[in-house]
């Protein structure tokens, strides 16, 4: 202790990046401190025009802050409506996406001969763009109501399905047999039943893949909503409204739904956030 | 016996299974449409009408043959994609790299990283067109944002993921900064840099696409909202959805391939 103390006496005077390093406050603080400057000066940069100067463009296409602040305000019943319409798209079909991937995933885990093709032409599908996607279901779902708001909700939900699917698919199946191998051999010690190890061994060992799939599917599953409106029959929806607001050349309204479905995303991930860590709290 | 066996136990054959499966319950569907429907052709054609229309001579747009429409115009889509990845994925590097080098700029800019990812940047296309004014520079920006948040946060995540064991000998060998970049970050982060890519590759394709159709200036999504019109056959459609999905496919198969040659070291058995 004494020695610590005289070389510490003895040493140069720490730098003060050094002694930034090695304050455990300043570091956490500065994961906040930071990052808040920067919005703090890209803001500044918005409502300055600066930025409108270095892309070139006027207060008209890039309208600031506080203007689209105001807009949200003063629609913002519209605004709620055409949120409920994208919001419950994209949850329906997050929903039944998991579920349809999850349970192909456990039928893969089962029977893994049929099952892997079955996987791999589900993860195919991953790879199709929604822009291929969305027109043909809109096609396909004309006969299932006569009203076209209900009809192109469907063909919204099952474009979202698709997306979902594949994604919760893939990561399930690597969360259901990427096992250790010990608690498989003590499974087997057990002689227990195929059943028996998928409730108590594979689908626990799952759950944290789930988490990891839902986090790649949420942005994913609003992206897609928003661009499946996009070729939809019915107009409505917060990614509709952007684009018929641009065609209108009313972009600073074009704005507040922009500005809608960043919270949209930000809002949805932080409460996927908050979920994952009630969830999980005994795996960590 | 035995030769069916070993031919149904081999890693292709459910896939096989699974796509003959699709196939004849498409075909099933395009049955039931035909019977019922008076415009089948939009809802579920044939899949040789599909093929028929791929190969025969009849021109569909001016001077052009199907097949030829939709291989010049995904050829426009493409090498717009491509350069958006390109732009995307080398920023993406170079920011993790960054990031990599100073903590400070990593707590600065982890946050937005991970904003970009929530904000639909596809929603945002019709913006940026706005704001660009040029259909090609737009498309160009949306790909490479779009690309740029996959590579970066996942090759910052492959830089984490080097073991405190290989610094430690990087120390002992008193290897300077440059070269631990070079032999021990870099190689270690390509992996995750590749599944980067080919999170990214489709999604820039994506891209494209859509920013055809927001305004006629060639490509896959011109051709596809024009003859959802009925500016021409509707096959023409067809063989748009199909070829997209293929290209989508093709693509992350391709990056697999370019990730065994670049580092062989994945490769798996």
């Amino acid at each position: 202790m004494e020695r610590e103390v005289r070389l510490q006496k003895i040493g140069r005077r720490k730098t003060l990046r050094q002694r930034a390093k090695e304050n455990r406050k300043w570091q956490k603080a500065s994961t906040i401190v930071l990052p808040v400057i920067l919005g703090v000066i890209l803001v500044g940069l918005w409502q300055g025009q600066v930025l409108h100067g270095w892309f070139h463009t006027d207060t008209f296409t890039l309208p600031l802050l506080d203007k689209i602040g105001g807009i949200m305000f003063d629609i913002k019943d519209k605004i709620l409506i055409n949120t409920l319409s994208t919001v419950s798209v994209a949850f329906i079909g997050l929903l039944v996406g998991s579920l349809l991937g999850y349970l192909v995933a456990v039928l893969a885990a089962m029977f893994p001969k049929i099952g892997m093709g079955g996987l791999s032409v589900i993860g195919a599908f991953a790879s199709i763009p929604v822009v291929a996607l969305a027109p043909v279901l809109n096609n396909w779902t004309k006969d299932v109501s006569s009203q076209a708001s209900i009809r192109s909700m469907v063909s919204k939900i099952i474009v979202v399905t698709l997306i979902c699917a594949a994604d919760m698919g893939l990561n399930a199946y690597r969360g259901l047999t990427e096992i250790k191998p010990f608690s498989e051999d003590l499974m087997a010690i057990y002689a227990a039943p195929k059943r028996t190890v998928l409730w108590k061994l594979r689908l626990p060992n799952s759950l944290p893949y789930v988490f990891t799939a839902l986090k790649v599917s949420v942005p994913a599953s609003i992206m897609t909503a928003i661009v499946s409106e996009y070729f939809a029959e019915y107009i409505t929806g917060v990614g509709r409204q952007i684009r018929e607001n641009i065609v209108l050349a009313q972009y600073s309204t074009a704005w507040a739904y922009i500005a809608t479905a960043c919270l949209i995303g930000v809002i949805s991930y932080v409460i996927l956030m908050a979920l994952q860590s009630i969830l999980l709290r005994r795996y960590h | 016996m035995k030769k069916i066996k070993a031919i149904t136990g081999t890693k292709w054959f459910s896939s096989f299974l699974w796509i003959v499966l699709l196939i004849i319950a498409w075909e099933v569907g395009a049955m039931v449409v035909a019977a019922t429907k008076r415009t089948p052709e939009n809802i579920l054609p044939h899949l040789y009408q599909i093929i028929a229309a791929a190969f025969s001579g009849k021109k569909v747009t001016g001077d052009m043959t199907a097949v030829q429409a939709v291989l010049s115009s995904a050829g426009l889509t493409l090498i717009r994609a491509l350069l958006g990845f390109i732009i995307g994925a080398v920023i993406g590097f170079l920011f993790a790299l960054l990031m990599k080098m100073s903590g400070m700029v990593e707590k600065i800019l982890f946050p937005y990283l991970m904003l970009i990812q929530l904000i639909p940047v596809l929603g945002i296309a019709p913006i940026i067109l706005a704001i660009t004014g040029d259909i090609n520079i737009s498309r160009v920006i949306i790909a490479a944002i779009l690309s740029f948040y996959p590579v970066a946060a996942n090759t910052l995540a492959g830089f984490k993921s080097v073991e405190q064991e290989k610094y430690d000998l990087m120390f002992i060998y008193a290897a300077k900064r440059r070269s631990l970049y070079t032999k021990v970050l870099i190689p270690a982060s390509l992996p995750y840099l590749f599944t980067g890519f080919k999170i990214a590759a489709p999604m820039a394709v994506t891209a494209s696409i859509l920013v055809d159709t927001l305004q006629g200036d060639g490509g896959l999504g011109c051709l596809l909202s024009q003859s959802l019109k009925h500016a021409m056959s509707i096959h023409v459609f067809w063989l748009i959805v199909f070829f997209s999905a293929f290209l989508g496919i093709v693509i992350s198969k391709v990056i697999g391939l370019i990730e065994v040659g670049i580092a062989p070291w994945r490769r798996r058995v």
